[in-house]
């Protein structure tokens, strides 16, 4: 991982009985199998994608990094049909982690608690209190660089790497959030600001979210799983799982595909983590005359409640070399709007960063425009001067979006996920309050020729919702499945709430706590 | 015999400057290089440091007696002294009209506030150096026979230097344990110096703080080459990792700083004595 043709020992546990088989290695099930392993069980991790080594594997190169997506057929429709790809699927070791955007916020307190306390949503059967210390594990697992002083929220203990130099988009959000006499801040973000172990500091060269090959970024790939696979855990990759087993009300194991050929994993417990759409298929899939609708979905909850994030952006010109490309997206943000509930005609929060658009990415988004031809070449001629503001805005639960399974089926031979989504009213304000006010924050800033691109979403969560009613949730606040002792789900699938900020620290933190449980319940002989 | 201590201090306290000299003409030709020399104003700390190099330098190695100090030298310690302090204004200015303000962000990547100082503190010792050699009592309205006032400046130095220190170390997370050597040591020495320059009396932790501190400024030279190597690429990659890695050419400054020092001590010990 760390250096050229390096290569690390792992155990092989062969097909035998473990503790635990987890289903996906993202920041919930990579981050569950390092705490499990460290807690003494035999783990085996597996996942769809491929065991990559940034520093020999990547290119700087967009085409050739998509490998690092999910790009296998789904169908989306409903009235908001949702882009799957680039920024809400992972099919890698490692998971989204090794192409997200590193922004690692946690979130606003509140939000645990949003329906007795905002009036919306629902409630996580968690306490903020608790889960600030998960988030302070993660933080600490992943070296965040970080501001000294964070203007949100309750005081949080100091990250351990101090915040990056702001790039040029970053400057522009700090005066424009000047300007509007907001406070902004330096973001949080999981990469290093200084040498970590054999890990460089950032070279600042901006090509994160196509996989950074330098390993400055600190993804799940290159810092929970080595280790995971320190303390014993083995990374099965390229094993597609198609159907986890049970009998007599207990999971037994998974059939995955690998090699060419169906294979069987027996475990004691099935940790499914294959994030909010790979969950409820593989749940959904692994129905049986014991479970004729699908596992651990006695409440019927399982695909249901399937949020994204808005992810619309303000773009515009301006007279300076912006070059926006340059160093980490999101360097700066401002968390104003989630924890400022005044003067909104609307439920939840949202935050907005100065992103970086790749070139190809960004001609993308400029020939939506409706450029074409000279048009479009004369347009990306001015790409160094673009500049622009995104939000990560948060998007209530609707049980009519959803994760079903289609009549089609892919090369496995397992029913295609259908995802049905469409916004609310609620979002529809958001958004409109959202680009109004970057918009505002740009112009104070002069940057010109301002467009709107309100197309796009980022991240996905819900579809195995947890909660503190088996009628009205998939699994509890260890993320255990109400109706099967021994089968677990550990990512994002199981926010109720989506909250206004990234997921990926919150799914770590869950999954910090939820190792922590097991190993408690197993101490206790409850498993 | 008087005399020779006097000029011996001088030497010490020249060799000083020269060392403080040469790490701003390194540091600031590195730093102004990588800020593209923007602005015509950041070739003046390369030309004032080469001068004061070439005066002082010649100063501590050359035994003999000079006699009054020529006005090219007082000039060229002037201008030390006058590009150190209208540096040190640019850069207070660059920080203040960064987005932020005076916000630790822009003190860790900003222009460094407090490398400029160094050049004034260059100056005013070589011209204090030269001004001891060529017999004066003071310089200006400085006393500088009794070694008290050049103990409590080279104090106030160590103090600054140590500072900076302090910060950009935090600004790494002194992610290796080696970064806190700088922010004990030397204020260590520091506070010993200024007892010292009170007291008038010289203890041996003085002394041993002093040498200890010179030993780390070079020591601290070859832990920065070892922080270039861990950037991407390491030495191969030297002409990107020089300016991203810890400033090379920073940590003598501090031996340059503890060697004046040690020769304000001489003149002390030997007033002290009568």
């Amino acid at each position: 991982m760390f250096t050229h043709d390096g290569w690390v020992p792992m155990r092989d546990y062969g097909e035998d009985a473990v503790d635990f088989v987890i289903v996906g290695t993202g920041a919930g099930g990579g981050t569950l199998a390092c705490k499990l392993a460290e807690a003494g069980f035999s783990v085996i991790a597996m996942d769809a994608g491929a065991y990559w080594r940034p520093l020999e594997d990547f290119a700087s190169d967009e085409q050739e990094q998509t490998k690092l997506y999910w790009t296998d057929d789904r169908i989306v429709d409903g009235d908001d049909p949702i882009h799957l790809g680039a920024n809400n699927s992972g099919k890698a070791v490692g998971g989204s982690t090794v192409h997200y955007m590193m922004v690692s916020l946690r979130f606003r307190p509140e939000w645990f608690n949003s329906r007795t306390k905002l009036g919306y949503g629902a409630d996580w059967p968690l306490e903020w209190r608790e889960m600030w210390r998960y988030y302070r594990e993660a933080e600490e697992a992943l070296c965040i660089s970080g501001p000294v002083r964070y203007p949100w929220g309750p005081q949080r203990p100091r990250y351990p790497y101090r915040a990056h130099p702001l790039n040029a988009p970053a400057r522009y959000l700090a005066r424009g959030a000047e300007k509007l006499g907001i406070a902004w801040s330096e973001t949080p973000i999981a990469t290093l600001s200084a040498p970590r172990g054999k890990a460089h500091p950032c070279v600042y060269r901006g090509f994160c979210a196509s996989g950074c090959t330098t390993n400055a970024k600190q993804s799940v790939l290159n810092t929970w799983l080595p280790r995971a696979l320190a303390a014993g855990a083995e990374i099965r990759d390229l094993a597609m799982a198609g159907r986890v087993e049970t009998k007599n009300g207990r999971a037994t194991g998974v059939h995955y595909f690998r090699n060419g050929q169906w294979r069987f994993q027996c475990a004691r417990n099935v940790v499914v983590a294959g994030y909010a759409i790979e969950t409820p298929r593989l749940l959904l899939n692994s129905s049986s005359s014991e479970f004729p609708d699908g596992l651990a979905n006695s409440s019927g909850m399982v695909g249901k409640n399937l949020m994204v994030h808005l992810n619309q952006s303000v773009f515009g010109y301006s007279g300076d070399e912006i070059r926006s490309y340059k160093a980490p997206p999101s360097l700066a943000l401002t968390e104003h709007w989630n924890y400022e509930d005044r003067g909104k005609d609307y439920h939840g929060g949202w935050c907005y960063m100065a992103p970086g658009p790749l070139p190809a990415d960004w001609a993308r988004t400029v020939s939506a425009k409706g450029k074409w031809g000279a048009g479009l070449l004369e347009e990306m001629s001015r790409y160094n001067h673009a500049v622009g503001l995104k939000m990560v805005g948060e998007v209530l639960p609707y049980e009519r979006n959803r994760v079903s399974l289609s009549e089609q089926t892919d090369r496995y031979g397992l029913p295609i996920a259908r995802v049905t989504f469409g916004f609310g009213d609620n979002e529809r304000a958001m958004r409109t309050h959202a680009l109004d006010f970057m918009d505002r924050a740009l112009d104070a800033v002069g940057v010109t020729e301002r467009w709107r691109n309100e197309e796009e979403t980022a991240h996905l969560m819900g579809t195995a919702r947890m909660g503190e009613d088996p009628a009205t949730s998939v699994v509890n606040a260890d993320c255990r499945s109400w109706d099967i002792p021994n089968l677990w789900v550990c990512d994002g699938s199981v926010f109720p709430t989506s909250g206004g900020v990234n997921p990926s620290l919150t799914i770590q933190a869950l999954a910090c706590r939820t190792g922590d449980r097991i190993a408690e319940l197993a101490a206790r002989g409850e498993l | 015999m008087s005399g020779d201590i006097t000029h011996r201090a001088a030497q010490w306290i020249a060799g000083g400057a020269t060392l403080v000299a040469g790490s701003v003409l390194s540091d600031s030709a590195i730093e102004h290089y990588r800020g593209s020399f923007a602005n015509k104003a950041m070739f003046l700390p390369l030309g004032a440091s080469a001068l004061s190099i070439v005066h002082d330098g010649n100063l501590a190695a050359r035994g003999a007696r000079t006699g009054a100090v020529g006005s090219w030298t007082s000039g060229t310690h002037a201008a030390s002294v006058g590009v150190g302090a209208a540096g040190l204004g640019f850069h207070v200015y660059n920080i203040a009209k960064q987005p932020g303000g005076f916000s630790l962000g822009n003190f860790f990547y900003q222009a460094p506030i407090g490398a400029p100082a160094a050049l004034v503190f260059a100056g005013a010792l070589g011209a204090a150096a030269h001004a001891l050699s060529s017999g004066a009592s003071a310089l200006g309205p400085v006393p500088l026979q009794s070694g008290r006032a050049l103990a409590g400046f080279t104090a106030l130095g160590l103090a600054g230097t140590a500072g900076e220190a302090a910060l950009l170390h935090f600004r790494g997370a002194y992610h290796n344990p080696a970064m806190w050597l700088p922010v004990t040591i030397p204020p260590m020495a520091a506070l010993a110096l200024a007892r010292t320059a009170l007291t008038g009396r010289v203890h041996w932790v003085t002394t041993a703080s002093l040498a200890a501190t010179a030993a780390l400024g070079l020591l601290g030279t070859a832990f920065h080459a070892y922080g270039v190597s861990r950037n991407m690429g390491g030495w191969k990659n030297w002409r990107q990792n020089l300016l991203a890695g810890p400033p090379v050419a920073a940590p003598p400054a501090f031996a340059g700083v503890a060697i004046a020092g040690l020769g304000a001590l001489l003149l002390i010990r030997r007033f002290s004595r009568g």
